[in-house]
């Protein structure tokens, strides 16, 4: 960790999750001298179960059907993304202890198996390796899975890694690269000066000619001066940790209706989250757990794969996630020269490397990859607002 | 005796697993036994605790860790999961803290199979479903502190709930015999005390897991198998403590265990592990196991202690004064070494453990410098609050930056910060058993009267009031005499420092060199504190090394407190309480 925050920077990278950390390792790559900082605790990658998602999530379909469409517009982006991992490891010639076992969305009565057959349907169409496996076929694949399930979907394109050992390497990585990291430095907001902006935080300021804005659900507050209003919320959810067993549970598994993910790490621990609700507990500095989650994630687990009731639990968490309108925002912030969002949305640990080198190729004047202008923040720019005064702003402070 | 009514109950272990016993296998509590453990008979007694049938059998090593390194009874109160065993179906389970049942088949924890399919309860559930009991005033922990809180909020008019997480209430300091009468005067009193306690309808939960507290007061409860929600008024912690860790090459061997552990088994169920035993660390606690064990015909090495021979006559007078009767005890200990010719080695520590062909040989380091061998070590260098519910539920801390560890805020009336919440005894600092009795006397009728019973400043919370100053000042003069000449302990960079995920000290100091500062940060990186104890001892160990090395430590500096304060088999979340 570099000790002196510095006073000028040509790139400063706000937040230090696996989005952020990536982003500047691309621009230091780039040749980009790059400060990142991230105000430490517990945030989305430092919190995440590590879960490689592809097919779209019951969840989310579930409670924001408005969104499908979309959801399903970025769709492309996911099986690439998970490609994505695989080649950061390779690269960094590191161990993210991935697995790519494929992923298990199961049913338990015949209206979630139509459900599950529409949506491997329209996944199939949309590039994904989706097929439906019956009882039979669990029995084989899967025979972990309990009774009480009849069918399931299952997706090749998934998988699981350790974000422990991910973010690590990632780090370690990006400040190989000549990345200057400081953690525990709060970013309190941004200002327009001259062609670059400056950074104010906990510890002083940063002048920065270019800043990308890699804070999840903390981007919001930092845009809202530029005229922009994300749609975007922190969402506290619920994990299980058990101890470590021998391999059995190979999948990453879902549940067409209830919310839950359901896999094993490569250390043996199973790790169960995947939608239950927890509190962002600001006042303790970091997010609790409800009592009504441990006992109805834990025990919903059993119902799916019987045999994890013999397992201890050891510890529960909550981690953050930071659901959008659907899709990642991602990319240059219109009417604002040299500022970048890199928000990927839901499922944003698995699509977060990939969305960094999308921005990065934007930080770095070159053409992304992927035609990312779907994803571009203006959708959030409010009509009425303009870009602040400078002045005006600072003096607030 | 109340010892009686524990044997007839179904016995089900402290995390709420219920252990099948027919009718045909129930039998009393001391009665000869056998069972099985790694494929061969081990003779024991009924209601023993399969940790001391084991090591009194000479079986030391009960699991295996990941990396394939042997384990044994460490802590022997349920905290460092180091005697984990696998008893029929049943994965990770404590001996210290398992009855022994007659035909039990036992094998070493850590194996490679994946857990088994379960034969009951694989349901889903909500916490809707969850059975509620409302008793005026919840008392955690029945040790000193708790069974007089009880006592006292009980005589206050109020219903009140003692849940504990050992078979038998009495805690450490008041430990109660698997079988037969109270040994000596401490179990006597103990045993007096829980007797009070039941006859005025203090209704007491054995084998009783609190694991979790969430507001405004209610508490997860594992117990007969099941859980379910305890909603009191007003609810009174007195979690007790545990051993401070001493983290020297070699401390996870079997045979090493804490002063504690070796204790329990003799107190307890009469049971000797090894015959040459060296007992090392800091504080009086350790000459009352060695003349205990001389007593009982075992043969002690020495008694390693870091403080310095007793001087100073100012603090010696002023213990006498406040505590006579605790003086002539420990003097009386000391005569009993001094008869058995047991050296006392002063001003010095164990400075490293190793396993050779002819046992623990032990570096002993300071001013007496010189090397032993044992079968056992008992290492007791001090103690730890166990107040992880506490911290996990929000209550406000402060640092005691000597004592290596958060300290909870009370009022006068040992509330904490959190309304209704009372804590008291160890957990809350650590003045031994005649403040914790003292403490519960007093908040067990605060408790009482916050949830609506009126109490009039009787005599006994007068004269508990006059105690507990007495034997505050007892205390501080005690830890004067008992000072260490050596306040942490000679740790190598490959010193194993997380017991439970095999952290050296030095993949921490790797960390610290990348540029992890956090607690919570260097967990996520090396994996410390992520095992099954939870960070209780290495949490303690990391906030000292941090310190050390100039970074800012303070309540909010460790690891975050998180839920279940002790590993929970998920099956239990399921069932109701079998009874």
């Amino acid at each position: 960790m570099a000790k002196h925050l510095p006073r000028k920077a040509e790139v400063v990278v706000v937040g230090g999750g696996v989005v952020g950390l990536s982003i500047a390792g691309f621009l230091a790559e780039g040749g980009r001298e790059v400060v990142l900082l991230d105000a430490g605790g517990p945030a989305g990658s430092t919190a995440n179960a590590g879960s490689l998602h592809v097919q779209m999530q019951s969840r989310f379909l579930r409670m924001y059907p408005e969104q499908v469409p979309a959801l399903e517009s970025g769709l492309h982006l996911y099986p690439k993304a998970v490609d994505f991992w695989h080649d950061l490891e390779r690269k960094l010639n590191a161990d993210f202890g991935m697995k790519m076992t494929g992923g298990l969305m199961v049913a338990e009565t015949e209206d979630q198996l139509d459900f599950l057959r529409r949506k491997a349907a329209r996944e199939r169409a949309l590039g994904l390796d989706s097929e439906i496996l019956e009882r039979s076929d669990l029995d084989r694949v899967a025979p972990y899975i309990g009774p009480a399930v009849i069918g399931a979907e299952l997706c090749a394109n998934e998988g699981k890694l350790n974000p422990l050992q991910a973010n690590a390497a990632i780090r370690g990585w990006a400040q190989s690269c000549g990345v200057a990291i400081h953690d525990g430095v709060h970013v309190a907001a941004l200002s327009p000066q001259g062609s670059g902006f400056i950074v104010e935080t906990g510890g002083g300021k940063v002048h920065a000619d270019q800043v990308v804005i890699a804070a999840a659900y903390g981007s919001r507050t930092l845009l809202e001066p530029f005229g922009y209003e994300l749609a975007i919320e922190a969402e506290p959810l619920h994990v299980n940790i058990t101890e470590r067993a021998a391999p059995f549970i190979g999948h990453l598994v879902q549940h067409a209706e209830r919310p839950i993910t359901l896999k094993q790490f490569a250390s043996g621990h199973v790790v169960i989250g995947g939608g239950w609700p927890a509190n962002l507990g600001s006042e303790r500095g970091f997010p609790t757990v409800e009592l009504a989650s441990i006992i109805g994630n834990a025990t919903l687990a059993q119902h799916i794969v019987p045999t994890v009731s013999n397992l201890h639990i050891i510890r529960t968490w909550a981690g953050v996630n930071t659901p959008t309108d659907g899709k990642g925002i991602l990319g240059p912030v219109e009417g604002v020269p040299g500022l970048f969002a890199a928000i990927p949305g839901d499922a944003g640990y698995t699509l977060g490397p990939l969305c960094a080198s999308l921005v990065a190729e934007c930080v770095l004047g070159k053409k992304p990859a992927e035609d990312i202008g779907p994803y571009s923040p203006a959708r959030f720019r409010t009509p009425a607002a303009a870009r602040p005064k400078a002045d005006a702003h600072l003096s607030a402070l | 005796m109340p010892s009686d009514k524990a044997a007839d109950r179904p016995i089900t272990d402290p995390e709420g697993s219920t252990i099948a016993l027919s009718s045909a296998n129930a039998g009393r509590a001391g009665a000869r036994t056998e069972i099985a453990f790694e494929g061969a008979p081990v003779p024991a007694r009924i209601g023993e605790s399969l940790a001391s049938a084991l090591a009194g059998a000479g079986h030391l090593v009960t699991r295996n860790t990941a990396r394939g390194s042997e384990r044994g009874v460490f802590c022997g109160m349920g905290v460092c999961r180091d005697c984990l065993v696998d008893i029929g179906e049943r994965r990770n389970i404590r001996a210290c803290m398992t009855r022994v049942e007659p035909g039990m088949v036992v094998i070493r924890a850590g194996g490679e199979s994946p857990p088994r399919q379960p034969t009951n309860g694989s349901t889903f559930r909500q916490l809707d479903s969850v059975q509620v009991d409302h008793p005026d005033v919840f008392v955690i922990g029945a040790g000193p502190a708790g069974l007089s809180a009880a006592l006292s909020a009980r005589l206050a008019g109020a219903r009140v709930l003692l849940a504990d997480e050992r078979a038998k209430p009495g805690g450490q300091y008041f430990k109660q015999s698997s079988a037969g009468a109270p040994i000596d005067a401490q179990q006597e009193e103990g045993r007096r005390l829980i007797d009070r306690a039941i006859e005025a309808g203090v209704e007491i939960w054995s084998d009783t897991l609190v694991w979790g507290g969430f507001e405004p007061l209610d508490f997860a409860v594992n117990r007969a198998g099941g859980i379910l929600v305890v909603r009191p008024r007003t609810a009174v912690y007195a979690g007790g403590a545990y051993e401070k860790p001493w983290p020297v090459p070699g401390w996870t061997l079997p045979g090493v265990m804490t002063t504690g552990a070796a204790q329990t088994m003799w107190r307890s169920d009469r049971r000797v592990a090894g015959k040459r035993i060296l007992i090392a660390g800091n504080g009086p606690l350790n000459l009352q196991l060695a003349s205990e064990l001389i007593a009982g015909g075992a043969e002690v090495v020495a008694v390693v202690e870091s403080a310095p021979p007793p001087r100073s006559f100012m603090n010696a007078a002023r213990m006498a004064l406040n505590a006579p009767g605790l003086v002539v005890q420990g003097l009386r200990y000391l005569a009993s070494c001094r008869r058995a010719g047991v050296p006392v080695y002063y001003a010095s520590h164990v400075g490293e453990i190793a396993q050779t062909a002819s046992g623990l040989k032990v570096q002993v380091a300071g001013a007496q410098e010189r090397s032993l061998v044992a079968d056992i070590v008992c290492l007791g260098y001090g103690f730890l609050p166990s107040n992880e519910l506490l911290r996990a539920m929000g209550a406000r801390c402060s640092y005691d930056s000597g004592a290596g560890h958060a300290v909870v805020e009370r009022n006068g009336e040992c509330e904490t910060s959190i309304a209704g919440l009372f804590a008291i005894g160890d957990c809350t600092g650590l003045n031994g058993a005649r403040v914790a009795l003292a403490e519960g006397t007093l908040a067990g009728e605060a408790a009482a009267r916050h949830a609506g019973f009126s109490t009039s400043g009787t005599h006994s919370v007068r004269k508990a009031s006059a105690s507990l100053r007495r034997h505050r000042r007892f205390q501080k003069a005690l830890w004067s005499v008992y000072w260490p000449s050596v306040k942490t302990a000679p740790t190598s960079d490959d010193t194993i420092i997380c017991r439970c995920e095999e952290v050296s000290r030095g993949a921490v100091l790797s960390a610290l060199e990348e540029g992890y500062r956090a607690a919570g940060s260097i967990k996520q990186r090396t994996r410390l504190g992520m095992g099954h104890c939870q960070g209780r001892y290495c949490g303690t160990i990391l906030s000292a090394l941090l310190e050390h090395r100039g970074h800012q430590v303070d309540d909010q500096s460790g690891f975050a407190p998180r839920f279940p304060v002790k590993p929970i088999p998920i099956g239990c979340l399921a069932l109701d309480p079998a009874e």
